[in-house]
């Protein structure tokens, strides 16, 4: 992919390789008895820092030569799944929760448990939360490497224009019968063309020229699960269990995001953001469409390299009825089962999780670590760049939910996506919404589909 | 960039009314706009390219980028390995266009002039491979490679289409067709064989539809993106579209490095078809009609 | 053929000749076929025949393969989402496939004449065509937003509210055609040129004695002796137009809802997204079935009318 240029002369090196058509074969050991390793991930912000942390591996396993294939998220499950197929997948890769199930049950993904014990892993050093969500009776499907959560991204010019400070930001509240704090904000935040607010008197709803928030997301992790979470609503009965995602407290939470567009007026509507055909949410700052946005850390870096310094900042989210929270997720590098070469696929798995490569991409700003005591690093790395980010680490230390463990991850995804679109459009209530995606999501776990 | 919309000079062999002049200005301002339209949205990318990245998105598309920088080009060239990328896919679609034009010509030939039994069946099986959705067809071709260990290496993106294809055997042979067969007959009395028909007459006779063909191959093969993003994953053979695929984020896109790039990335095509685009019309032309 | 038969056919030549004669071209006509049929088969019957395989079974591309029988077709017949991309295909080939024609045809007519700057034109006509999908996407997006795109600020300016293009289930689909339509026209109107071009001129020229107005020679000139290149466009467009793919991927992905979700974009979807790989392949025997339908019609329609001999 549009990887950074290693070598000045790889153009040339690559033009004298295929003279020949030569090339040696993927995957598999290169000359000189190097092992060539294909590491593969999906963000293009992240890989300069991996790019670094693998660079220093290569320095201590001369043996060892790594590829990383970054391969963007649209296309990332398609490509691994069609590898797998021909049994020719990465020997590491990014795992994701909503894909973890399905990789594990057909044997894909290697238990790390033995190698664990062996190599004398110290497993208390990582975020226990991350832990559990990646071991299951005993197996361990990959160790932690970095954690993320959902908070408040703002535009500080509309954020003064309005009078609001990011710590009143911070500590807005909502509620399902008046809004409370929260909503009287973003009725600060929203504007029309004539300058007027939703609250006053003359304000035409049907020419807002700036919203109070916007939001977005197609599975509802930057959205209705944060005021699910906020709101006392489980989506799951347990992991690996029933969706309960019709429960009263979770339809009151896609009811007031529902509110938020077309009651109150303060959210940008689902014409504005419905994914995919929406506007993306670093536009839609820049541009003044709205004011805030939710959004995951792992975004910051677009936010930095396309808003003017000094544009925007970060906030916590509001506290709902049952309290703040946040989603809370985290990846782990798999390993394939039936990768070539088990050791060194380990052994870069080991070098990957540990504290020393977690420093090294947590202390660029890329990613929050999965250790827990590195986690300054990360926040010195946004300091340095102007930016407060410990909101996001509140987050992660306060009330979360994780991402819904299911063999169903994709049928749900997939529901989700179709029926939420119509609920921000005014066009299906969100109960209705809410039974159709529990329904169809139970069948899928059901039928093992 | 727009075509000048001059007024007509009096061209026509009768010329001279003041309505004859009117319909061509009217000809020329509509053309005019279609033109606008199949450029505008270059005009945009190119504009946006030298915006500065702080401003890329807060301005509207259509804000001139004043003052115009090239920070976002030599940044494409100093972070990122474009110039690797389009080596790569030049050797790609280089290789492929080659090919084609050669193996193309071939069977081509064949299925027009050489009388051989199995010739309905054959092209008509190649002309029906024609309608058979390739999306899926990508799982069993990276079962295929994937079998003969070519995953990841130039073969993998070169060998399905090197071949050619179906379109381009219908078109060429449409062409051949054309070419009057007497003058073949007469080489044949002077004792000349398939392979000295085929040098000395087809090909130098052929050399419009064959540009066509090349061209069409290589901006197709320069353009497609899902299988080279199935079939490669390491540095030394990913291609240009495979590249600009990975600066796209799920809610969030590189363009100030996307945009440049796909700027840069039209220009082998554009000179491409100023090369050919005179042989292209021709060649066509004594494809469809006697 | 008949310039091997006037070789042989003329002087009287044995029987065991002209067998030999026809041997050896047999065996000519298969060296030079044996290239492209060798990558015809490994690349692409090969597939293909996969796909009929795989249409038994069920397989999510990681485990191993179930054999279900006909399981997925039935599955197909009653999955009203496989219907409704089969309906938003034919909504999209009609929205774009006579825009496109017509678009082209009067591009060809304009630029068929002698005057200045046709080659330029013809140049930018034929630039959309070149364009990278990937980058499209991005570009048309902006084009199509409604709050800052300037398709909507050229509405406003003329007093007129935009509608919602991309998000809203009503336009999205006439989105993708027009971005269709944008892409493709140039490289239809080439086609249509070049079969203008080798219209001889003396029949205009004939025609023009007999008094024949300038719609007159349109409908019973220009387009009768147009009909192979029309046949070529019509028949590889419409085959192009069932397999849209690129366009509903970079901008739409299928939404809003299910509204561009074309055949092929629910193929890729079944297949990619939600790992049924064994569906997908029946699906696309259906699709495949659908196009081998439709350009039957249309080879038996033209045949008719036309003395170009397509085979």
């Amino acid at each position: 992919m549009f990887r950074r240029a290693r070598k000045p002369l790889a153009a040339a090196a690559a033009l004298a390789s295929v003279a020949g058509l030569t090339t040696a074969c993927g995957g598999s050991s290169g000359s000189g008895g190097v092992v060539n390793l294909t590491y593969m991930i999906w963000q293009t912000s992240e890989e300069a820092a991996y790019q670094k942390s693998v660079d220093v591996f290569e320095k201590a396993h001369p043996d060892i030569h790594v590829t990383i294939d970054l391969v963007p998220w649209a296309q990332y499950w398609a490509k691994l799944q069609t590898s797998a197929a021909g049994r020719n997948m990465p020997d590491l890769f990014w795992d994701h929760l909503e894909y973890l199930p399905e990789l594990a049950k057909d044997g894909i993904i290697t238990n790390l448990a033995a190698d664990v014990k062996s190599s004398k892993i110290d497993l208390s050093q990582y975020s226990p939360k991350l832990l559990a969500q990646w071991e299951n009776n005993g197996v361990i499907y990959g160790l932690p490497k970095d954690w993320d959560t959902i908070e408040t991204i703002y535009n500080a010019k509309d954020l003064a224009t309005a009078g609001i400070t990011p710590a009143q930001l911070g500590s807005l509240s909502w509620n399902t019968t008046d809004g409370g704090t929260f909503v009287q904000a973003l009725e600060k935040l929203t504007v029309d063309k004539n300058g007027k607010h939703p609250n006053q008197a003359g304000f035409d709803a049907g020419h807002i020229k700036q919203y109070g928030i916007a939001l977005e997301a197609p599975n509802g992790q930057q959205d209705w699960w944060d005021f699910g979470v906020q709101n006392g609503c489980a989506l799951q009965s347990k992991a690996y269990g029933t969706w309960t995602v019709n429960s009263t407290a979770c339809v009151q939470a896609m009811q007031f995001e529902q509110d938020l567009m077309y009651k109150w007026h303060v959210a940008a509507p689902g014409t504005i953001t419905n994914t995919p055909n929406g506007a993306q949410l670093p536009t839609i700052l820049a541009q003044n469409t709205a004011a805030m946005t939710f959004d995951g850390d792992w975004d910051l870096d677009t936010y930095e390299s396309s808003l003017p310094a000094g544009s925007w900042g970060v906030a916590t989210m509001p506290t709902g009825p049952a309290g703040s929270g946040t989603v809370f997720n985290g990846l782990t590098d798999a390993v394939y089962a039936g990768t070539k070469h088990p050791e060194q696929a380990w052994e870069l798995e080991e070098w990957l999780a540990s504290a020393a490569s977690e420093k090294i991409v947590t202390d660029t700003g890329t990613v929050w670590a999965a250790i827990p005591s590195l986690d300054s690093g990360f926040i010195a790395a946004w300091k340095a760049k102007g930016i407060d980010v410990s909101a996001f680490y509140q987050g992660s230390q306060g009330t979360t939910i994780g991402y819904p463990l299911t063999t169903a991850g994709t049928a749900f995804t997939n529901v989700v996506l179709k029926d939420m679109n119509q609920v921000w459009l005014d066009q299906m209530s969100p109960l209705a919404a809410a039974n159709d995606i529990t329904s169809v999501s139970n069948a899928a776990v059901a039928s093992g589909d | 960039m727009t075509p000048r919309a001059k007024t007509p000079r009096n061209s026509g062999q009768r010329g001279g009314h003041v309505l004859r002049r009117m319909r061509a200005s009217t000809v020329y301002l509509l053309l005019s706009i279609g033109a606008l339209v199949s450029i505008a949205p270059y005009l945009m990318t190119l504009n946006a390219a030298f915006k500065p990245q702080s401003t890329l998105l807060s301005t509207q598309a259509w804000t001139p980028a004043v003052p115009a920088t090239w920070s976002n080009f030599t940044a494409l060239w100093s972070q990122y390995d474009m110039s690797g990328f389009i080596v790569h896919t030049a050797v790609v679609a280089g290789t492929i266009t080659l090919g084609q034009l050669v193996f193309t010509t071939f069977a081509a030939y064949a299925f027009a002039r050489l009388d051989f039994p199995g010739r309905e069946p054959l092209f008509w099986g190649f002309i029906a491979m024609m309608m058979v959705p390739q999306i899926v067809t990508l799982i069993p071709l990276f079962l295929i490679m994937s079998h003969l260990n070519l995953i990841d290496t130039y073969r993998a993106l070169i060998l399905p289409y090197v071949f050619g294809t179906p379109y381009g055997i219908f078109l060429v042979r449409q062409y051949f067709q054309t070419i009057p067969a007497d003058l073949e007959a007469a080489a044949r009395i002077d004792g000349a064989g398939t392979w000295t028909i085929l040098r000395r007459i087809m090909i130098p006779l052929s050399k419009p539809i064959l540009a066509t063909l090349a061209t069409i191959t290589f901006v197709n093969t320069w353009n497609s993106l899902l299988w080279p993003l199935m079939a490669t994953s390491s540095e030394r053979d990913e291609v240009v579209t495979v590249g600009i695929a990975a600066l796209q984020g799920q809610f969030a896109s590189e363009l100030h490095i996307l945009l440049p790039a796909a700027a840069v990335a039209l220009l082998p095509l554009v000179a491409i078809f100023l090369l050919f685009q005179r042989h292209i019309v021709r060649s066509i032309a004594l494809t469809g009609l006697k | 053929m008949s310039a091997n038969i006037a070789v042989t056919g003329a002087a009287s030549r044995s029987r065991a000749a002209r067998r030999n004669r026809r041997t050896r071209t047999t065996l000519e006509a298969y060296l030079l076929i044996a290239p492209s049929l060798f990558g015809f088969v490994a690349f692409l019957v090969a597939p293909v025949v996969i796909v009929f395989v795989l249409s038994l079974f069920s397989w999510n591309l990681i485990g191993s393969p179930q054999f279900v029988g006909l399981a997925n077709y039935r599955r197909m017949f009653t999955d009203s989402q496989s219907w409704h991309a089969l309906l938003n295909t034919a909504y999209y080939v009609v929205l774009n496939i006579p825009m496109q024609t017509v678009l082209a045809l009067l591009l060809a007519l304009a630029l068929n004449r002698k005057m200045r700057g046709s080659k330029l034109f013809r140049v930018v006509f034929v630039l959309p065509w070149m364009a990278m999908p990937v980058a499209l996407g991005v570009i048309w997006n902006w084009f199509f937003d409604p709050r800052s795109g300037i398709i909507d600020h050229v509405i406003s300016l003329l007093g007129f509210t935009g509608p919602n293009w991309l998000t809203s289930t009503t336009w999205a689909m006439p989105v993708i055609a027009s971005v269709n339509v944008w892409q493709y026209t140039g490289y239809t109107m080439l086609f249509l040129l070049a079969g203008l071009q080798a219209i001889p001129q003396q029949v205009y020229e004939a025609a023009s004695l007999d008094g024949v107005n300038a719609v007159q020679r349109l409908f019973r000139i220009t387009l009768p002796l147009l009909r192979p290149a029309l046949f070529f466009v019509l028949v590889t467009n419409v085959i192009g137009s069932f397999q849209q793919f690129d366009t509903v991927f970079v901008m739409t992905q299928g939404g809003p809802g299910q509204s561009t979700t074309t055949m092929n974009y629910y193929i890729y979807q079944q297949a990619f997204q939600l790992f049924h790989a064994g569906y997908a392949a029946t699906l696309s025997i259906l699709l495949f079935a659908v196009i081998l339908v439709v350009t039957f019609v249309q080879f038996r329609y033209f045949r008719k009318r036309t003395i170009y001999d397509f085979s």
